[in-house]
């Protein structure tokens, strides 16, 4: 039932240009940020109060020239550049390895525990919001406030050390940390897989539940809001059960807010994951960048935060693509 | 307006009236039915009161109001759709009552029997679905049909309310304002109802657009067996669709009867104030807005609540709250059965025999009556009897013959006291305030003269109420200007205060000769523009004589012409001055603007007329064409 094309859309080209700049100006940040701020290591080397100091002068212009630290900003800049194009993202300073390996080893478990983690907690949230805002003010409506609402005060890390104490160490229905039992030999793939679940299930849960909280506020007060919209009596006045009214009507039009904030809050699971990796001791990007901080390695640093920014940023495209897909407002201008 | 009269409803006696309905005929009877909503903070907050009215198959009723008034909330509450209100009264839809408190029960009856055509169908449509498809949902999910059926159903309805078949899989923000209203209408007509029910048809619509989609409620009308019921604050609308009007003032019925007659001469003053309020009610006159505001809903006053803006109050008005009560040829719901009528002249006859020559028939068989917070012309050249008649109206001449009523009062066989208290009822505005106000005394004691006359309050009261009125005719109270006389004032100032003067002792009537034709074209207007405010805000009744058609269409809701000392011809300003039918009238008017394009010729400039000569009419009057953006900004400046 398509009356019309509409060709390639401009506002699409639009969103394109926007993320490219964005990109760049992020990129151009992570540059630029390290190196305004105070203390990092290799400064320290050269400073005589910090601990680092490296005394003999030859060792301290060798690792300057090897950090490219003597060269103008400029220069630095276009070096930078230039590894990102091969995917150079330095030299982690505590591994001693590079850092785009360090992330191509722990970027998939991260990935495996936010992914997971946001779509349930979407789904949770999207039904629960659905059918609190349209019984707003019942009991349901206000269990569920009162609990989300209270899970939504709980810190990531408390609430992970509050699972860990509870189901690995009082009952021990799982592991107390890793994302694979060391040094074990599986019989066959299902096992490992076994495992690996089993290792995944309690991280992945606190952080959805970690996440669940503001979604469901947002999908109920998004409901609530196209509820009072005019088109819903209008569709009410047409005798609809209440089945297509929620489904059809209500949840198409709830859901256009709540997917724009998705993504928005894919930039908060990035944060809740470092937290909750770190608890769990969860070998992905989280524990990267929790002990790259610890041990002021900026260059890992810089990696993590460089990987975290394009994904929100790509979320946050994707977001929009799914936008237009909902809403024909956007996508027949 | 002259196509519905050969388009619209047949107006027959068949059609039920609103309390004694043939029973078959009956479609939906509304008894007693009251909605209250609840607030958050568990109030209650009443929006209907007890409305009750009939509807037969096929008919059409208007419901008029204000916002606010409990037009949408009755629209709602008929299709059960008020689920924050508590909602007393029984629907009887089809002979059988709607069940309003079971919304499940009531989906039966939605759409399929009574289908809304919301007020908002700007937001109406959902945003993200086609427009075509929503018209689909309703086939489909309720009468059960399969797509490709229902999709022919739906562009069937889609095609009769003229939207062309490649806009069906559009979404609606791609629909223009019309077109989503026609869509709207196409949706309701699909489901075939019984009843349409139209909140606010016309709102926000250009004026093209609009006549355009009355057009088309008036032919689906007229070709299905429709009935409608025509909610709008607009009174235009309900007279071009409905053939019965009901309206509607803080959630109770104040008036009901024929949609026409209920317009064109309301009998409630909120009926009176609404109509003459609306821009589409009349071409020439100016606009004036109901005095007051509507009351709140939650405190509303304990009798009629329309007393606190009505300018007829008793004491029972505050006490009681009126029933709807047949009134002639409708119901009305006022404790004084409606607008007042003030004053009645009774074949008044004058005949002067005490000139030299043949005796000269002033006056002959003129009658009139004016009503409350009514503006009445009378309109004529020099010796057309006008200048009699307004004399003998106030008592200043006996008439030969006829009578004069004042509040059902024989003004000329009263004496004494009785006199008296008519007289304060009744005030006079002459022509020429030189002469008419005494040049040895002050503008204080001009204005207090008619106190200290009547002996109404002290001294310092009367000083007070004098202040008061001079400030109300938008002249300056400082010392200097109250000890001023009547030589050291501009014409417009006297005039003001011959107007001050009649208003300080709070007449009833106010019958003014040529209060405006000693003054300059831009102090005549300011003139005029202060007694009509003045007359709106006091709901006083107002006889104004006048040579000046076009200058008295703009604040006359009646005008009445005389040529020889008879009435020739009387009706609404708007129709006099737009279909004149006696010839005097139509010379009146040719002559009008012939001495305005001649007046325009000579660069604009009149000459202050000392003497209403044969051609009284050589004047620039002060108006501008109707209808330009000034007037409308000024009346609504007036308002406020």
């Amino acid at each position: 039932m398509r009356w019309q094309r509409t060709g390639p859309p401009r506002w699409l080209a639009g969103r394109c240009a926007a993320f490219v700049l964005t990109l760049f100006a992020v990129i151009t940040l992570n540059f630029a940020l390290p190196r305004m701020m105070p203390g990092d290591p290799i400064t320290a080397l050269q400073d005589p109060e910090s601990s680092l100091y490296v005394s003999d002068q030859a060792s301290r212009a060798a690792l300057s020239h090897y950090y490219g630290l003597d060269q103008s900003l400029i220069v630095q800049y276009g070096r930078y550049l230039r590894g990102l194009a091969t995917g150079d993202l330095g030299w982690s300073i505590r591994l001693n390895a590079p850092v785009s390996l360090l992330i191509q080893h722990r970027i998939l478990w991260t990935v495996l525990l936010i992914f997971p983690a946001m779509l349930a907690a979407s789904l949770v949230s999207m039904v629960a919001g659905l059918h609190a805002g349209w019984h707003r003010g019942s009991p349901l409506d206000r269990g569920l406030i009162v609990l989300f609402a209270g899970i939504r005060t709980l810190p990531a890390f408390f609430l992970g050390v509050l699972a860990l104490l509870l189901f690995s160490v009082r009952l021990g229905w799982f592991p107390l940390a890793g994302a694979q039992t060391p040094f074990a030999h599986y019989r066959s793939p299902w096992g490992a897989l076994a495992d690996l679940l089993h290792h995944w299930a309690l991280p992945a849960l606190v952080l959805t539940i970690e996440m669940l909280g503001g979604q469901f506020l947002l999908m109920r007060n998004s409901v609530i809001s196209v509820l009072g919209d005019d088109f819903m009596l209008v569709a009410k006045a047409k005798g609809l059960s209440d089945r297509s009214l929620k489904y059809r009507h209500a949840l198409r039009n709830a859901l256009l807010p709540f997917v724009t904030v998705l993504s928005i809050q894919l930039g908060f699971a990035v944060t809740g994951s470092i937290f909750v990796e770190a608890v769990f001791a969860y070998p992905g990007m989280g524990t990267l960048a929790f002990q790259a901080v610890s041990a002021r390695d900026y260059p890992v640093l810089q990696g993590v935060f460089l990987v975290f920014t394009v994904s929100v940023l790509t979320a946050n495209l994707i977001a929009d693509l799914a936008y237009a897909r909902l809403d024909p407002r956007v996508r027949t201008r | 307006m002259e196509t519905h009269e050969s388009t619209d409803c047949k107006r027959g006696p068949e059609r039920p009236s609103t309390d004694g309905a043939v029973a078959h005929r009956s479609l939906l009877a509304v008894r007693e039915l009251s909605v209250r909503y609840r607030l958050p903070n568990d109030l209650m907050l009443p929006a209907l009161r007890g409305v009750t009215f009939e509807l037969g198959r096929g008919d059409t009723l208007g419901v008029i109001g204000e916002s606010g008034s409990g037009k949408t909330t009755l629209a709602l509450a008929l299709l059960g759709l008020v689920p924050t209100a508590e909602v007393e009264g029984v629907v009887e839809f089809g002979g059988t009552p709607l069940p309003l408190r079971d919304d499940r029960a009531m989906n039966r009856f939605r759409w399929s029997q009574i289908a809304l055509v919301a007020q908002a169908s700007g937001t109406g449509f959902d945003p993200v679905q086609r427009v075509g498809d929503q018209l689909i949902e309703p086939l489909q999910e309720r009468r059960g049909l399969r797509r490709d059926a229902a999709r022919e159903r739906a562009l069937r309805a889609w095609d009769e309310v003229g939207l062309p078949a490649q806009r069906f899989g559009h979404y609606p923000h791609q629909l223009s304002g019309g077109e989503k209203r026609r869509a709207m209408l196409a949706m309701a007509l699909a489901g075939a109802p019984a009843l349409l029910i139209l909140d606010e048809p016309t709102s926000g619509l250009d004026s093209f657009t609009r006549v355009a989609i009355l057009d088309l409620l008036r032919r689906l009308h007229a070709e299905h067996d429709l009935a409608m019921l025509v909610i709008s604050h607009n009174p235009d609308d309900v007279r071009q669709l409905a053939q019965r009007a009901l309206v509607l003032y803080a959630g109770r019925a104040v008036e009901v009867g024929e949609a026409h007659d209920v317009i064109e001469s309301p009998r409630h003053p909120y009926t009176w104030g609404l109509v003459n309020a609306y821009p589409t009610m009349t071409r020439s006159k100016d606009l004036w807005g109901i005095r007051g505001e509507a009351p709140d809903p939650m405190c509303p006053p304990s009798g009629c609540a329309f007393a606190p803006r009505c300018t007829q109050t008793i004491d029972r008005c505050q006490a009681e709250i009126p029933a709807l009560m047949p009134q002639l040829d409708r119901l009305v719901a006022c404790h004084l059965g409606g607008l007042r009528l003030l004053l009645e002249a009774r074949r008044l006859s004058k005949t002067f025999r005490d000139g030299p020559g043949p005796p000269v028939q002033a006056v002959q068989d003129a009658s009139l009556h004016l009503g409350e917070g009514e503006v009445v012309a009378v309109v004529g050249q020099t010796g057309s009897g006008k200048t009699t008649l307004a004399r003998m109206i106030v008592g200043l001449l006996e008439p030969d013959r006829g009578d004069v009523q004042l509040q059902g009062q024989p003004l000329h066989s009263l004496r004494g006291e009785a006199r008296r208290a008519a007289r304060r009822l009744l005030q006079f505005i002459f022509q020429d305030p030189y002469e008419a106000l005494s040049p040895r005394l002050t503008a204080l004691e001009l204005v207090r003269e008619p106190l200290d006359i009547q002996r109404i309050g002290n001294r310092a009261e009367r000083d007070e109420t004098a202040r008061a009125a001079l400030a109300a005719a938008r002249l300056p109270t400082t010392r200097e200007f109250l000890a001023k006389r009547v030589h050291e004032l501009s014409g417009g100032q006297l005039q003001r205060i011959a107007i001050a003067r009649a208003l300080v002792v709070r007449p009833k009537v106010i019958v003014a000769d040529e209060p405006t034709s000693m003054l300059d074209p831009s102090e005549q207007a300011r003139v005029l523009r202060l007694l009509k405010d003045l007359q709106n805000d006091h709901g006083t009744a107002l006889l104004l004589v006048s040579h000046d058609l076009p200058l008295v269409r703009k604040v006359a809701d009646r005008v009445i012409v005389m040529e020889h000392g008879r009435i020739v011809e009387a009706g609404p300003s708007e129709q006099v001055v737009s279909e004149p039918r006696h010839p005097y009238t139509r010379r009146l008017l040719v002559a009008a603007a012939g001495a305005r394009s001649q007046a325009l010729r000579a660069n604009g400039r009149a000459a202050p007329e000392t003497v209403e000569a044969e051609a009284a009419d050589d004047r620039l009057p002060a108006w501008k064409p109707p209808g330009s953006g000034r007037e409308i900004q000024a009346g609504a400046a007036a308002e406020e």
